[in-house]
């Protein structure tokens, strides 16, 4: 069942790579089926059970102790939904016209594919493959079809990933050995007999291989000039699913596996999200450019994840999970607005463009598509940031209060640097440079549009996104009962 | 002593793969006479005929109950039909890359698969020898037919240039092996059988004696040169610049491997007493090879000399497998071994296309090459991402692998250096991948922009796809489909006596 | 009668002074030379060994027939080598040799 969503983008990634023509047609319709098959996976899928579900097992390599493991639960199960649409959503928003198309799209299925191999897999070594497997595909996205500088920014985006790569093995054979274990198979008993310090040298190495990914002040220079310089589509696969593969990893992994240093570790974690929340908003606010502006607002958004993280009760971690899903769709719409905005424009510069609202020469649709987008990001009520957002310091602050109350003070710079992007590049008259704009199409317009209509649709009903993984929260953090309980105090 | 007891000691059965080789090497000596330069070609098509025979000797070699032969001069153990196969496989790949590229250049053929089949030969010997004179012969054999087919170029300054380098720093180097085997020769009271040295030392001198260590230094130092091991390396850039590209192939897998053999069986049989000792040795080469190798390996702007200083690096890999002693540590390097034949000569089968059509190999040379060819494009592209250990190809299962027996011996330090320099490493190999794959059609280097079109019916091209295709086929596969290499490397480690007894013997000193 | 020790130290100043040869000679025939100094200070230690430790059995003077043959076979590669070098480059001189550079 869940090898298909591996499959099928493999193969359409070997098809569209070797089929001479037609290619977006072949990616688009590859999309659309991984799409259908994850609609159908949502439907089989169990809420009631917390277990993995639709779990595929083979050994793989014995001598290694790699089995081929696959499974979803409530953790995974929206990211890869998730991945199935902002994947469509990519291929759909690519320029028609763009350069190589074949190897294009055969690279952002390949992408596909490595993505939800990441958030499939149940061997930990499997993980860390599918984990690497998306570096090469990327960096080529990124430093063939990118901007001016991308070949720099492609290189700091593989070091840095590659490194992210090699901390997370190290944590990995460090915990099977250790552990005593000879495979690799995910299981939370192994790290459970360690002796704290070790399970806390562990938990840190892993959490720098993620923090380097997800990504943490201060790892996270790659991430403003990868988005400034990969192209719109890559741009919301990066902010939209990739960024989600260290938080994933985050949850799956550093709590999963080691819940009592996790316990113990978390006060200074907080700490380091506030810093990173507070960092990336100052940062956002600091920028001219559109682009680095909704970058830097991610490295604050992902910290608030890290909190929820800290603060790991049920409620947080679904608040987490809403955030994760959210910051996904809103993220990835501001990037498509952005892209849009840089087609017809040619500029970013905030101090360039103005009055881009303007309903008979602007661009209307797609200012007002801006505006919710950019609501939805400060966290206003009605749309699924707020959700996230409030539930995170609902669910934090009995146990962090100092730490979300500024936190929350991150939230309010977010209003401000969306409220000086808005007030300069949408409001007011239109500028000279940006006169005689070509009219935006219908086709421009339709995947922001969908996103928009996601965020708002979730943002009155957060309990579709929740119901999938709160039975899946509630056992993950109930395993340990004892031990959890022990610590709190 | 009667005549049946005699051959039951001989045993001569265990050297039929090597008889098959020798077979063909006269054969083709005596085709090149009467036929001469006509059915050249046709000769190293035999020749490649005659190596997969061996090959296939050597599979039916596999598990034999009788390995010891020659009076205990040689073992056709599993260890040495492993590195034995190694070595008939990367001439075999060697010369279908060759067949094009000696014809391009004017030179005789059939002398240089002759030579090249002598150089097999020695590599074979030396993979299973167990006696002094065996293992200084067959080196020497190896050594000589390198130096020979490092200057085949006759004409061209720096091949002569390159083979004169190897040869001074190669003959010097095996001198000092010498030295060291003559100190074991004397210090065992006068035996040359690997097995009777270690019981003869063992029996003259309970404790460690100065002489033995003087014996292991330059016995070391005999075996670094020839895995070029930092800092015993300076000839491996230079050598791999100016020779020919199939014998630079050749010496970073065929010779590398039997080098290897060489170390295992010398060290491990030999130095039992000492073993700490060249365990610390070979744990501090390995380290400066991971260091060095990687970090030089950035700086280079010739294709070859980059591919030199990254198997200088990878022979740093491989060194991990062998210090850390243990079983799996052994079978690790047997399979990184075997990807590695893959991958190398893969990536080797590439250069020499581009080199053919191109005449040039300079990194930047490279650039835009997508756009002209594809295939090309996209197999040397595979092969370097493997070397680079990226998922999921073939070299990544053979990193693994040995990262996993490293940390499960306890080799912590080991692996996580080996873990940074490998990152390392992707940073150079993507860097040649990207100059193909990124560059836009304005950014094509002027070589590029006039490539010729592919022709694949041009005398011995054909051999070369064959080649290149091998290579891009197994290194995308071998990794996924890895169950049956790792059986073998793990069956070549615990069916070999020699090897058990060392394991054992670690086992119970701790 | 002479010790053993005598011999095996001729044997290491011989192959000492031919490492010595070996790092300063320019010209490339001494370094070969330089090389042969260093197999024969080799073929005495073994000839000495067998002659005191194994002198029923003398693998050593076996061993030594076998390095002078590959000495041999060496040194004329060796030559091959250094006169195809002289043609294309009319030197012999080891400094000029420098197309090649780290």
């Amino acid at each position: 069942m869940l090898s298909i969503l591996l499959v099928v983008p493999a193969v359409g990634a070997i098809l569209a790579a070797c089929w001479p023509s037609h290619t977006r047609t072949i990616a688009s319709t590859i999309a659309l089926a991984v799409i259908g098959w994850t609609v159908f996976l949502l439907t089989q899928f169990d809420l009631s059970n917390p277990a993995m579900q639709f779990a595929e097992n083979f050994t793989w390599i014995d001598a290694l102790g790699l089995s081929y493991r696959l499974g979803v639960d409530g953790l995974s199960l929206p990211l890869v939904a998730l991945n199935s649409l902002l994947t469509w959503v990519a291929i759909y928003s690519s320029n028609e016209q763009i350069e190589r198309p074949r190897l294009y799209y055969s690279l952002i299925l390949l992408l596909n594919a490595a993505v939800s191999g990441v958030f499939l897999a149940q061997d930990l070594l499997l993980f860390f493959i599918a984990y690497e497997l998306e570096l090469i595909p990327l960096y080529l996205l990124i430093a063939i079809w990118g901007g001016q500088k991308r070949a720099y920014a492609a290189t700091k985006f593989l070091i840095y990933t590659a490194l992210s790569g090699a901390l997370i093995l190290a944590a990995f054979l460090g915990l099977a050995w250790l552990g005593g274990s000879n495979s690799f198979i995910y299981n939370p008993a192994l790290a459970h007999a360690l002796p704290v310090s070790q399970q806390l040298l562990l938990l840190g190495t892993l959490l720098l291989g993620f923090g380097i990914k997800m990504p943490l002040f201060p790892f996270h220079t790659w991430l403003p000039d990868a988005h400034v310089e990969a192209s719109t589509p890559i741009s919301v696969l990066l902010a939209g699913v990739l960024l989600k593969l260290a938080t994933y990893g985050i949850l799956r992994f550093c709590v999963g596996l080691f819940p009592d240093a996790w316990q113990i570790a978390a006060p200074w974690l907080s700490v380091w999200a506030i810093v990173s929340v507070l960092y990336g908003a100052l940062m956002a606010i600091a920028q001219k450019d559109m682009k680095k502006m909704v970058a830097y607002s991610s490295v604050s958004h992902m910290g608030y994840i890290l909190l929820a993280a800290a603060a790991s009760t049920p409620l947080s971690f679904s608040a987490a999970m809403i955030q994760m899903v959210s910051h996904g769709l809103i993220s990835a719409t501001l990037f498509l607005l952005v892209g849009v905005v840089y087609q017809k424009t040619k500029t970013r510069d905030i101090n360039i463009l103005e009055g881009l609202l303007n309903p008979e020469r602007g661009m209307p649709v797609i200012g007002s598509l801006m505006v919710v987008g950019v609501m939805a990001s400060a966290g206003i009520p009605g749309m699924v940031g707020f959700v996230a957002e409030f539930l995170i310091f609902r669910s934090s602050f009995p146990i962090f209060p100092v730490q979300t109350l500024l936190c929350m003070v991150g939230t309010g710079l977010t209003a401000v640097y969306y409220l000086l992007l808005i007030n300069k590049a949408f409001f007011g008259r239109l500028s000279a440079p940006v006169q005689n704009l070509e009219a935006v199409t219908w086709r421009e317009r339709y995947p922001a549009m969908i996103l928009t209509i996601a965020v708002v649709l979730f943002g009155l009903q957060p309990g579709w996104i929740t119901r999938w993984s709160e039975p899946t929260i509630a056992a993950t953090l109930h395993q340990p009962p004892a031990v959890v309980a022990s610590v709190a105090k | 002593m009667d005549f049946n007891n005699l051959v039951t000691q001989l045993n001569a059965g265990t050297i039929l793969p090597e008889g098959i080789v020798l077979i063909t090497l006269l054969g083709i000596l005596v085709g090149d006479l009467i036929f001469g330069r006509s059915i050249a070609r046709n000769l190293s098509y035999f020749a490649v005929g005659g190596l997969v025979c061996s090959l296939v000797a050597l599979i039916l070699q596999w598990d034999n109950p009788q390995p010891v032969s020659f009076i205990g001069a040689y073992s056709s153990d599993p260890l040495s039909v492993v590195f034995r196969a190694i070595v008939v496989l990367s001439a075999a790949v060697t010369i279908l890359m060759s067949i094009s590229y000696v014809e391009q250049t004017g030179t005789a053929l059939a002398e240089f698969v002759a030579i090249l089949l002598t150089a097999t030969l020695g590599g074979m010997f030396l993979s299973g020898s167990t006696e002094l004179v065996m293992i200084f012969v067959s080196l020497e054999t190896l050594s000589i037919s390198s130096y020979l087919m490092t200057g085949y170029m006759k004409r061209d300054p720096r091949s002569n240039e390159a083979a004169l380098k190897y040869l001074l720093i190669g003959a010097s180097s095996s001198a000092v092996f010498l030295y060291g085997i003559s100190l074991l020769y004397g210090l065992s009271g006068g035996e040359t059988t690997l097995e009777a040295i270690a019981r003869g030392i063992a029996g003259a001198s309970g404790s460690l004696s100065l002489g033995l260590v003087v014996s292991l230094v330059f016995t070391i130092a005999g075996i670094a040169f020839k895995i070029s091991a930092v800092p015993f390396h300076q000839w491996t850039p230079d050598v791999y610049e100016g020779s020919p590209t199939p014998v630079v192939a050749f010496l970073s897998v065929g010779s590398k491997a039997a080098g290897f053999a060489l170390a295992i069986r010398l060290l491990v049989t030999a130095f039992p007493q000492v073993i700490e000792q060249w365990h610390f040795v070979f744990t501090a080469l390995a380290i400066l090879s991971m260091v060095l190798g990687n970090v030089v390996a950035l700086a280079q702007t010739s294709m070859k000399r980059m591919l030199g200083y990254s198997s200088i690096a990878q022979a740093g890999f491989v060194m991990i497998g062998m210090v850390i002693g243990t079983e799996t540590g052994y079978a690790s390097m047997v399979f990184y071994l075997f990807v590695y034949l893959f991958m190398n000569l893969g990536a080797f089968a590439c250069v020499i296309l581009f080199t053919l059509r191109t005449g040039t190999d300079r990194i930047s040379d490279y650039s835009g090459l997508y756009q002209k060819d594809p295939f090309l494009t996209l197999s040397l592209s595979i092969c370097l991402l493997s070397l680079g250990g990226i998922p999921p190809l073939a070299g990544f299962f053979g990193k693994i692998y040995i990262f996993w027996a490293g940390w499960k011996a306890g080799a912590y330090g080991l692996v996580l250096l080996a873990l940074v320099t490998s990152v390392v490493s992707i940073y150079y190999y993507l860097r040649v991948v990207k100059m193909m794959v990124v560059k836009e059609p304005n950014e094509m280097s002027d070589v590029v922009k006039n490539y010729p079109a592919t022709n694949w019916n041009l005398p011995g091209m054909r051999s070369l796809q064959v080649a290149t295709l091998a290579g891009l086929i197994a290194t995308s596969l071998a990794g996924i489909l890895s169950n049956p290499l790792f059986t073998i490397a793990n069956d070549s480690v615990s069916n070999t006596p020699m090897l058990q007894a060392s394991v054992q013997r670690q086992v119970a000193v701790k | 009668m002479l010790q053993l020790q005598y011999f095996l130290i001729l044997a290491a100043a011989l192959f000492c002074i031919g490492i010595y040869g070996l790092v300063t000679s320019r010209n490339a025939v001494r370094v070969l030379m330089s090389i042969e100094l260093m197999l024969n200070a080799v073929n005495l230690n073994l000839m000495s060994f067998s002659n005191y430790i194994d002198s029923t059995e003398i693998k050593g003077q076996v061993f030594t027939i076998f390095v002078i043959a590959i000495a041999a076979a060496e040194a004329a590669v060796g030559l091959a080598i250094v006169l195809s070098i002289y043609r294309n480059r009319d030197t012999v001189d080891m400094e000029q040799f420098n197309l090649l550079k780290w």
